[in-house]
């Protein structure tokens, strides 16, 4: 590490950063059309926005500074914090481009370069990233290190084992043993000694040693930021709810690629308040709050402001999903006293890495939970994952709780995908039926 | 050499009553299966169509998947035994589950976690672990495991593999006087065999002291399954000879190295996890991959390599970018093929495979 680049990244993170995000706020935005049907949006869109620049800005500022890691988002990331990693996160990364609408550009970068259409396009864009150096956020770190767990796919084993390849450099993969029925033992003791294994690897490429107090402060604050990601989703049980899941997709991001730093934890203090002070009022996220939904999958990122102005209009709102409660589902099973063995039931048990019995009663008592009244679920031809067994957790829903539901077939980021006219067409009568179930 | 037909064996054995267990890919103690003489029936690709399981699965997963899970709505009346999940890929873990928990089907489910671990003592510890799990499962229905009969059916497995190393020797160095399409369907027997049984199939094979075949043009297929056997066929007829395999239902399967014989099952059965192969479905880095199949290229002369991917495997398509990039940086000339699974050879692929193999001679006259 330099002593240049550090005094540089120090000076960039509490004076130029700083700095940048209030010249931002001097800077006219264009303001967008937004529809009557929205109530008034979050305080914390604007600090949630500042976090984030900071974080894409900083990271160029990292190399040289800190080891950069890229990092899946359902790695024990607690443990590289301890080393004082930059963590960048890939799938975030290419949500961001799939938001902006510039995913089909970078999978197509991939694609020429010999990656078949047919692959995650999270994956596709971050590989087209890769190639390119193209990116929205102005520069991304390479990185030193490369950090995942199969414990949401098998996918990002493939995808960092090229970029691995790629960029020749070391990957510390994180084996997490699916959950066919429940988690048993020997999962747990295998997942706990591959933390434990990881540890001298991780010294020996930060070139620091492991310092378990500081593991144990990490891995504390890990567990406050995602309980109190818990607690914001908890208050859209209230009627109506203070904020849609389209929000929420949003407000994931610090819990997702800030996990275990300060700025999560401040950040869910934050919104935990401004929301339950909107629950005290009454301030409802859409205007006339008729009908409670539940969405399944990840968002549709280059659809989120269509989708939600589509069921805002409607008098739908979205009040809760498996996707974001997935960051607060397990939380409560880490214990600073057991971290092994704690973070291995924690990381290992995941929606996504656990068997759709669980998936089918988890969605069952959301639905009991947050009044629900219909379901959306997005068939995402990126995520395999998710998307096999969804046809049989609508059947199995709808005829258990008589619950009307509407598959959505689409991507995560790769806008090549919607086919706009049969969606609309698909929502439109799931809405009459949802309207006619309820005149019953 | 006469290898058995699939559905008439299968049918055959079940009518004598042995328990049948379908199987689906890839990796998966099998000696253990045997041990309860439980004979595992294999489902890669399954003939028919795909008419049930599209009202569960998206049309973007892969066809083993989808044949899959048609097989098995099928009920079919040989599986006596249930149906075993070994864990291979997303597709398939998750059809594991709808299987068991959604969809519901009398016959049991097991699955069989395959660590995807870096190679280190905490996965083969956990390898062990999930091998004695299987175990204790397995002898819920049917009693206990009879240590001499595990004994027994390493022994039967250690033998075929052997035997298999010493074929894929032979057949590279053109001392195996059989076509491509008896070659695969003697290494897919395997899939549906009683092991004794394969065994003495495997023995009416002659291996030549010399060379018997000359000026046919080599080749390497890599993916999951073989072509199937129009292509086989087509390729006998053009003298085309896939001298070596990267396949995952082939030679992926085959420990690298010629192991010891059997002391300890369990230690013998880590071993020989931990030997096979480098796959896409496991740890093994691409570098790894790219290594091994320029080895075997080397190692059997082959001229090219035809990539036979089956539409949307994703573990396949990902590793497919390097290695062709890989192959062709060395001169190595390959052929993509996309395969559905479904029966018939189109008149575009077969002008593709000519062109392909034309383009091979004409270097080797050049
Ligand atoms: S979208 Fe699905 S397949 Fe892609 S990285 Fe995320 S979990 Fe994996
Ligand atoms: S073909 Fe590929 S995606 Fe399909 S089951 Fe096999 S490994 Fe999985």
């Amino acid at each position: 590490m330099s002593i240049s680049a550090r005094l540089k990244y120090s000076f960039m993170k509490d004076i130029g950063a700083p700095a940048l995000m209030s010249l931002k706020d001097l800077k006219p935005r264009r303001a967008r059309a937004v529809s009557k049907a929205f109530g008034p949006p979050l305080q914390s869109n604007k600090r949630l926005k500042e976090i984030l620049s900071r974080h894409y800005f900083l990271a160029r500022y990292a190399p040289g500074a800190k080891q950069v890691a890229w990092v899946t988002s359902g790695a024990p990331v607690e443990l590289l914090r301890t080393f004082d990693f930059y963590t960048i996160y890939p799938e975030n990364h290419s949500a961001l481009i799939g938001a902006k609408k510039q995913g089909a550009d970078y999978c197509a970068i991939a694609e020429s370069a010999g990656f078949s259409q047919d692959l995650c396009s999270y994956a596709r864009i971050d590989l087209g990233h890769l190639l390119s150096g193209k990116t929205p956020a102005g520069k991304l770190p390479k990185p030193d290190l490369l950090f995942c767990s199969n414990n949401i796919c098998q996918t990002v084993l493939y995808w960092y084992k090229a970029i691995a390849q790629e960029l020749n450099i070391p990957l510390i993969h994180f084996d997490a043993p699916f959950v066919a029925i429940e988690q048993s033992q020997h999962d747990v003791r295998y997942m706990a000694q591959q933390l434990q294994d990881m540890i001298p690897i991780l010294e020996q490429v930060s070139g620091k040693v492991f310092d378990l107090k500081q593991f144990e402060i990490i891995l504390k604050r890990s567990q406050n930021s995602s309980m109190t990601w818990g607690r914001v989703l908890e208050c859209m049980q209230s009627k109506p709810a203070p904020m849609t899941i389209f929000d929420a997709f949003g407000h994931l991001a610090p819990v997702v690629s800030l996990r275990g730093l300060p700025v999560a934890q401040d950040y869910y203090n934050i919104l935990l308040e401004e929301v339950e002070d909107r629950v005290t009022k009454g301030i409802g996220a859409i205007t006339n709050e008729r009908y409670r939904l539940i969405w399944d999958n990840i968002a549709v990122w280059y659809k989120v402001r269509f989708l939600a102005t589509f069921f805002a209009e409607r008098n739908m709102n979205f009040v809760t999903a498996t996707y974001t409660n997935a960051w607060a589902e397990t939380t409560g099973f880490l214990d600073v006293k057991d971290p092994w063995s704690s973070m291995a039931k924690t990381y290992g048990q995941i929606i996504l890495n656990n068997n759709l019995k669980h998936r089918l009663g988890l969605m069952k008592k959301m639905i009991r939970n947050f009044s629900v009244d219909g379901m959306v679920m997005h068939s995402t031809r990126s995520c395999k994952p998710y998307s096999v067994g969804q046809f049989d957790l609508r059947k199995a829903l709808s005829t258990e709780l008589n619950l009307p539901a509407v598959i959505l077939d689409a991507d995560i980021a790769d806008e090549r995908v919607w086919s706009e006219q049969q969606i609309q067409t698909r929502l439109e009568a799931f809405c009459e039926t949802l309207e006619d179930t309820s005149l019953v | 050499m006469i290898i058995p037909n699939r559905s008439e064996y299968l049918k055959q054995q079940a009518r004598n009553g042995q328990k049948i267990m379908g199987v689906l890919p890839a990796l998966y103690p099998r000696e253990l299966l045997w041990a309860f003489d439980i004979l595992p029936a294999e489902i890669w690709d399954p003939p028919g169509d795909i008419l049930q399981a599209n009202a569960h699965l998206q049309t973007t997963i892969c066809p083993v998947v989808k044949q899959g899970l048609e097989f098995i709505l099928k009920d079919p009346e040989i599986v006596t035994a249930g149906y075993l999940f070994p864990h291979t890929c997303d597709s398939l873990q998750n059809l594991a589950t709808q299987v068991k928990d959604l969809i519901g089907i009398s016959a049991p489910v097991y699955t069989f976690y395959n660590p995807k671990g870096a190679f280190r003592q905490a996965t083969r510890n956990y390898y062990q672990d999930v091998l004695r799990e299987l175990q204790t499962t397995l002898e819920q229905l049917h009693g206990p495991c009879d240590p001499e009969k595990l004994q027994t059916a390493c022994q039967l497995g250690f033998k075929i593999d052997t035997r298999w190393n010493e074929l894929q020797k032979a057949w590279m160095s053109d001392q195996l006087p059989v076509t491509n399409q008896e070659y695969f369907g003697l290494m897919r027997a395997l899939e549906y065999m009683q092991p004794a049984d394969y065994l003495e199939l495997l023995d009416q094979v002659t291996v030549q002291d010399q060379t018997v075949i000359r000026n046919d043009t080599r080749l390497l297929v890599s993916g999951i399954l073989p072509p199937d056997i129009e292509t086989l066929s087509f390729l006998d007829e053009l003298k085309v000879r896939i001298v070596a395999d990267d396949l995952l239902a082939g030679s992926r399967r085959i420990p690298i190295v010629c192991m010891d014989p059997p002391y300890d099952p369990m230690e013998h059965l880590t071993d020989r996890f931990f030997m096979l192969p480098p796959c896409s479905t496991r740890a093994n880095s691409l570098a790894e991959r790219s290594h091994y199949l320029k080895t075997l290229i080397a190692k059997s002369d082959a001229q090219g390599v035809l990539f036979n991917i089956v539409k949307f495997c994703e573990p396949e398509l990902f590793d497919h970018q390097f290695l062709v990039k890989s192959l062709k940086s060395a001169g190595l000339p390959l052929l993509n093929l996309e395969t559905e699974l479904q029966p018939g050879l189109s008149g575009q692929t077969k002008t593709r495979i000519e062109a392909f193999i034309e383009m091979l001679d004409d270097q080797v006259t050049a």
